[in-house]
């Protein structure tokens, strides 16, 4: 069982055509016995297959759905209204069922701005597999060609929108969501250091190094604590900034520690939630 | 990808006034000349460089490659009622700003067609980006007509003089413009017109080696649009943009192992430490479809030397 904060079941990307009837068949089975070992669940659905795909997974132990090889406005507007539907015919709250929206071509992406505000489900963005979909390769640098642009465009369209960006940075030779765990690893920082708040992986050792890339080291943490103490002190003797060394810590860098202090938090408060609920421990909701 | 693409991987940009540059343009063996009316031509000869072109465009494409022109961006009127004439494969209109500039010369051109006998359709337009407010109005300039096929820039001088940034640095100052750009060309499915960036602090413009690696890069990133300045660089980026045999050689591979992965209940598979997926797949055909398409032009351009040669030149 892996120590995933997210189980994502793919009905997409690794589900051979001809094999996806049957891989909708006793999905809503595979996502309860997934929520009850302590991970959230999410399926991955193809933007074209909406109909079929959320009929197989909707169930109140689901979180929400990725939309996969998005490309327009009218395909959240669909996957919303069924959504909504078959909340009402399961029993589930209408409204509870998050969205995901994958933007993975060029036109969800010039649209991204339209599709993150297209459904109060929206919970994130991400830009999944788009190198893959669009074809963008290596360039002489290492880098993925436009995907700087790509990541710094969702990210920011994610933080305008009040929804969360979720995405690594990936270098050559990595590929797909596909990496060696170092490399995930490394994939992981550098992606929080541009705002990414988490991400998804193919393989099960790439799951440690994602889960600690995105979480706030415990020198951070000590740093920011430290900082944030020093920070109240002086202001509560009136002053507006602290300087140590060469740095001015003022009223925005205090916030930004306090960010740090409350990530780590949230990611050790989660990582309890999980191990309680691996051990069969009863567990509050999400 | 666009359907019926054009072969544009090398070119010449030259003054329509220099004889020695137009004459010997159709031996020089590019996929394109662009006829300039524009920054290689001085000011008190715009008006005579525009009586050149009709016959300039029979001149340089004796050898196969397309006639294109670039216009000057205050002179739109003038110069186009000077160009289009048959065999004008497209224009090129510097610093495009607004949706509306392009709408313009859709309908001059429109009408120039008519009047002059060219299929309706046949000459294109070539938008460039060169400004912050053509960043700005990317999307809406490129949908703007459907003379518009290819799509990009936001780089070069003119960009640089427009954000008041150095042009040679060793690092890419234009990855927000050039994003812009290419998203949208990519969003309405028009063949992009940018690069990967690739240090270049001299400023060199004939250096045929630095060619042959740009021109490299930028279509293992997916581009097949070139052009320059100098004859050096010709073969070079018609090399560069063309898939080399052994690239051929394996796409026709994994196109071979991707129709056995197709029938096992995998998506993709491992092999050689390369992965084979529908991706790939997908990569193989259209690079086989390129370099088809890159042949069949290499021949049309090698029979059309022939007969001009045999013509007597």
């Amino acid at each position: 069982m892996s120590n995933a904060d997210v189980v994502l079941l793919d009905l997409v990307e690794f589900v051979p055509e001809k094999d996806k009837p049957s891989a909708r068949e006793g999905l809503g089975d595979v996502v309860r016995q997934l929520r009850e070992g302590g991970a959230e669940v999410f399926a991955q659905v193809d933007s074209e297959l909406l109909y079929a795909d959320l009929h197989a997974c909707v169930c109140p132990e689901l979180t929400g759905i990725v939309i996969a090889h998005l490309e327009s406005v009218a395909q959240i507007e669909e996957a919303d209204a069924l959504l909504g539907q078959l909340e009402d015919e399961r029993g589930i709250l209408h409204g509870t069922l998050e969205i995901v929206a994958s933007l993975e071509t060029a036109e969800a992406n010039q649209a991204a701005s339209q599709i993150a505000s297209a459904s109060s489900r929206i919970s994130g963005l991400t830009l999944g597999r788009a190198e893959l979909v669009m074809d963008l390769r290596p360039e002489p640098s290492g880098e993925i060609h436009l995907m700087q642009y790509l990541m710094q465009r969702l990210i920011t369209v994610a933080g305008s929108a009040g929804v969360t960006p979720y995405g690594a940075w990936w270098r050559a030779p990595d590929r797909g969501l596909l990496a060696t765990p170092e490399n995930t690893g490394q994939a992981a920082l550098r992606g929080r250091a541009i705002g990414f708040k988490g991400s998804f992986c193919v393989l099960d050792n790439q799951v440690e190094p994602m889960n600690q890339g995105f979480t706030p080291t415990a020198k951070e943490v000590d740093e920011a604590q430290n900082l944030l103490e020093e920070y109240r002190a002086a202001v509560s003797a009136g002053a507006a900034s602290i300087r140590r060394g060469d740095r001015i810590f003022d009223a925005g860098a205090s916030l930004q520690a306090q960010v740090v202090i409350n990530r780590a938090s949230a990611c050790a408060v989660h990582n309890k939630s999980k191990a309680d609920a691996k051990a069969g421990r009863p567990v509050p909701a999400p | 990808m666009p359907k019926d693409i054009g072969v544009h991987r090398s070119g010449l940009t030259m003054p329509v006034v220099t004889p020695r540059f137009v004459d010997n343009a159709w031996r020089r063996g590019c996929d394109f000349i662009n006829l300039d009316l524009e920054d290689s031509v001085p000011q008190h000869m715009k008006g005579y460089a525009r009586t050149l072109i009709k016959d300039a465009i029979a001149n340089v494409t004796k050898g196969g490659a397309e006639a294109f022109t670039r216009i000057n961006h205050d002179l739109v009127q003038a110069d186009l009622e000077g160009i289009v004439w048959p065999g004008l494969a497209k224009v090129n209109y510097p610093k495009a700003e607004y949706a509306e500039e392009i709408q313009k010369l859709d309908r001059i051109i429109s009408r120039l067609e008519r009047e002059r006998g060219i299929r309706p359709g046949t000459v294109e337009i070539g938008a460039n980006i060169e400004t912050s407010v053509g960043v700005a109005n990317a999307y809406d300039i490129a949908s703007a007509s459907p003379r518009v096929k290819e799509f990009g820039g936001a780089g070069g001088y003119d960009m640089s003089r427009d954000l008041g940034v150095e042009m040679f640095v060793g690092f890419d100052q234009f990855v927000y413009g050039k994003g812009e750009v290419e998203l949208a060309a990519r969003a309405l499915d028009l063949e992009p017109h940018t690069a990967p960036f690739t240090a270049n602090t001299t400023g060199s413009v004939g250096d045929p080696d630095r060619a042959f690696r740009e021109a490299e890069a930028a279509r293992k990133c997916g581009f097949r649009v070139g052009g320059g300045l100098h004859p050096n660089v010709v073969e070079p980026q018609t090399r560069g943009f063309t898939p080399p045999p052994e690239e051929v050689e394996e796409a026709r591979k994994v196109l071979e192992q991707y129709r056995t992965l197709e029938n096992s209940a995998d998506t993709w598979a491992e092999i050689d430490g390369k992965i084979i997926d529908r991706y790939e797949a997908a990569r193989a055909r259209k690079l086989l479809d390129w370099s088809a398409t890159c042949a069949l032009r290499d021949q049309e351009k090698a029979d059309a030397v022939a007969r001009t040669e045999q013509a007597g030149g």
